[in-house]
């Protein structure tokens, strides 16, 4: 972004409550923001194409659809940038704001700062070079499970994310140490008691998918290893990968939190169950991973089923979420004339798009949660398993609610790190309307296509098991996908608008973050990150142990160097 | 620390509807019988001709009961040169049916459409399950996990006469 010229004005240091962001804010924080929505881009644009590539009706009409030539190249793209690189830049760049503005001081080090930022965008430079240039080689998707293996490149760009994350988490505890030290007796507010928790689970989470790559993938892409076993790789990955959502989802509940309140017009209902909320985040999100894998051969049921239960004690903080948010909205509401019992949800913020992003997220997230309470119930799960109800349901919760509520945030942020006015709020409510239209309609149709059998990760117009129902609910996703082609192009029209062409400048404003705790009867020992970290540990060793032990099938000896060739996808 | 009133009835309302589901789940396993895969075996994938996965077939075991051995390798079911390819498998309405089925090479998946048979087919792992087809009706086997170009052709057919 070397040819943003940054107005004078922003040379001056920020006061703590103003949005205006100080010249050292709006460099770091807005190359992390840049840098998510470069990769955004390219998942984005991806997305409405794969949605025409499944649609029989539409191949049959448009035969050469442009943009990419290889399918799961593009399906790569599209989950390893959005899902993986897109998130992570932009979790950090607003936590980096948020701790800031809400302990009212620098993070640690700013050369530790810049040190993760490099370490990410180089990983992000590899790994969109991989993904461009070796199309068929790199085509494992962002789950990559051996025996396919990917170019070496495409786990140095994935080891580079995450040693950048780790470095970044540090130096958010080290911030939050400082700040603890300065005030023993105080709770810290809750967004940062947010932030601390998702960058516990992130750290804990990552340690099964680091294994993974360091010790199995990257060897045996570099050719070092010739063996490696697939049930294994899976469960590490899985371990990750299911605390991956909750960090995705919890800076989003930050917002909810701790800044939607004051944004709609209300105040937070209760601010310790808030916090129990959170708590129950640290303990239930990672010893669940194995509901991704109830249809695996090498783990028992009964470690399935204990997993089940856990996976179900974890939807409970969000059922708390819905209870404590929708009780601040209701406020505002009423604060704003409402008086029946039914139109509180009405008489919202609905023509700001800061609002009106987040709220439709929530009700994308009402769909996108009981979606996956279905997932996670065992038996109901083999019916959609792998099917396109899957992307149907995190289509509702990653892409709706999550990528909905970023985008709310990047409707404040972005103006305060350009120094200009959003470039048009019009534009963004149309964006965030048809977003929600179109992710509405992509989460029936892709659901009904899946309960139709439609398998996901599939080029399924070139299927001759296509039934007609399934044939017809993707069509109805490619008409989903036009839709939400608008809604992308919308929504980069407006980015590029701001940082380059937005003459009006920046309204005065504050950071809507709540930055004092107002909270004055959660016990001081919720903050005691050891003991729960040690109830984790303890529930680790439960959920856990077992599926280890079976998938490395102990009965008969350690024998998990069975086998494995080290080779790409087959290709034609 | 206080819980208001209705938050605290909303949290029971939760527990209701989670327990409800813990419930449904049991009687799932006990009533029902469904039955999620665990483990068999673990075989090497480049012996498999060691293995009962040397000859792929179905095989009658008992009245109206079969056994189906398939391999999956990219992109394919092998059931036997008498299945053929795409491999078509029939059984006779009412007929049990056991599955053992492995991969050859990388990750791939087995799905019969309609009947609640979703297994993950992993290297090196023998997978099963069971499954009862009493309607009439053609039932496609779909591979869908995943495993290079030719994904999106992989599948089966069976045919419940
Ligand atoms: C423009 C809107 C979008 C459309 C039309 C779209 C469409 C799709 C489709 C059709 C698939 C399934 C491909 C297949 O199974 O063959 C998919 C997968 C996926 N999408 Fe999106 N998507 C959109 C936005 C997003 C966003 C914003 C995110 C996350 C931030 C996201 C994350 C994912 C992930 C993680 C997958 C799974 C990839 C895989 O199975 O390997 N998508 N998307
Ligand atoms: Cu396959
Ligand atoms: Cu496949």
């Amino acid at each position: 972004m070397a040819s943003v010229t940054l107005p004078q004005t922003f040379e001056a240091p920020a006061t703590p409550t103003t949005l205006r962001l100080a010249r050292r804010e709006q460099l770091m924080i807005g190359a992390h923001i840049i840098a998510a929505l470069i990769a955004l881009m390219f998942g984005i644009f991806m997305g409405p194409f794969q949605t025409f590539h499944r649609s029989p009706t539409f191949v049959q009409y448009f035969p050469t659809i442009p943009i990419f030539t290889f399918y799961y190249q593009a399906v790569t793209a599209h989950g390893v940038m959005n899902a993986l690189f897109f998130t992570t830049f932009f979790i950090i760049g607003f936590s980096y704001f948020v701790t800031e503005r809400t302990l009212q001081r620098p993070i640690k080090s700013a050369a530790m700062g810049w040190a993760a930022f490099v370490a990410m965008a180089v990983g992000l430079g590899m790994m969109l070079f991989v993904l461009l240039t070796m199309p068929q080689q790199s085509a494992v998707l962002y789950t990559f499970y051996p025996p396919t293996i990917a170019p070496a490149m495409f786990y140095i760009g994935l080891v580079l994310l995450a040693l950048g994350s780790w470095l970044a988490s540090a130096n958010i505890f080290l911030t939050y140490r400082d700040w603890k030290r300065e005030h023993p007796n105080e709770r810290v507010p809750l967004a940062v008691f947010a932030l601390i928790v998702n960058f516990i689970v992130w750290c804990v989470a990552t340690i099964g998918v680091a294994i993974e790559i360091v010790f199995m993938l990257l060897p045996a892409s570099l050719g070092i290893l010739k063996v490696t076993d697939p049930q294994l790789a899976r469960t590490l990955f899985w371990f990750f990968g299911h605390p991956l959502v909750y960090f995705w989802l919890l800076p989003a509940y930050v917002s909810w939190y701790t800044m939607l309140p004051r944004q709609a017009g209300g105040k937070l209902f209760s601010e310790p169950l808030a916090r129990v909320a959170f708590i129950m985040f640290v303990v239930f999100s990672v010893p669940v991973g194995v509901h991704h894998q109830f249809s695996d051969p090498g783990i028992s049921a009964s470690s399935k089923g204990v997993q089940t239960l856990l996976t179900l004690i974890v939807s409970i903080p969000s059922f708390m979420t819905a209870f404590n948010v929708g009780a601040a909205l209701e406020n505002a509401a009423r604060n704003r004339g409402a008086k029946t019992l039914f139109d509180w949800p009405f008489k919202q913020k609905w023509n700001d798009p800061v609002v009106a992003a987040q709220l439709s997220g929530m009700l994308l997230f009402i769909a996108g949660g009981f979606s996956g309470l279905i997932n996670a119930s065992a038996q109901l799960n083999a019916t959609i398993h792998n099917t396109s109800w899957v992307p149907a349901h995190f289509h509702q919760t990653l892409g709706g609610a999550v990528t909905l509520t970023y985008i709310g945030i990047l409707y404040w942020l972005l103006p305060a790190i350009r120094g200009r006015a959003l470039f048009s709020k019009k534009m963004a409510l149309a964006q965030v309307f048809t977003w929600l239209i179109g992710m509405t309609l992509f989460g029936l149709a892709m659901g009904e296509a899946g309960l139709q059998g439609v398998p996901r990760r599939a080029l399924t117009s070139q299927s001759p098991y296509l039934s007609p129902a399934g044939a017809f609910w993707l069509d109805v996703t490619a008409v989903s996908g036009i839709i939400l082609l608008i809604s992308s192009i919308l929504l980069y029209a407006n980015i590029i608008g701001t940082l380059f062409f937005s003459r009006r400048p920046m309204p005065e404003g504050e950071v809507p973050i709540e930055t004092v705790s107002g909270d004055r009867t959660s016990p001081l020992w919720f903050e005691r990150w050891g003991i729960w970290l040690g109830l984790l540990g303890i529930l680790l060793l439960i959920a856990y142990g077992p599926v280890i032990a079976e998938v490395l099938d102990f009965q008969l000896g350690w024998n998990i160097l069975r086998y494995m060739p080290t080779s790409n996808a087959p290709m034609p | 620390m206080e819980i208001n009133k209705l938050e605290r009835y909303w949290l029971i309302a939760v527990g209701i509807t989670l327990g409800a589901f813990v419930a449904a789940t049991i009687v799932a396993v006990t009533v029902f019988g469904i039955r999620l895969p665990a483990p068999v075996e673990r075989i090497d994938p480049q012996r498999l001709d060691q293995t009962i996965f040397a000859k792929p077939g179905v095989r009658k075991i008992a009245d109206n009961r079969y056994e189906a051995v398939i391999v999956a390798k990219s992109w394919a079911f092998d059931a036997g040169p008498e299945a053929g390819t795409p491999a078509v498998l029939r059984f006779p309405r009412g007929s049990q049916v056991t599955f053992y089925v492995t991969s050859k090479d990388v990750m791939h998946g087995f799905q019969i459409e309609k009947h609640t048979l979703n297994l993950e087919l992993v290297p090196g792992q023998v997978a099963r399950a069971s499954t009862t087809f009493n309607r009439p009706g053609t039932y496609h086997i779909i591979c869908n996990h995943y495993c290079g170009a030719g994904h999106q052709v992989m599948y089966g057919v069976i045919i419940v006469e």
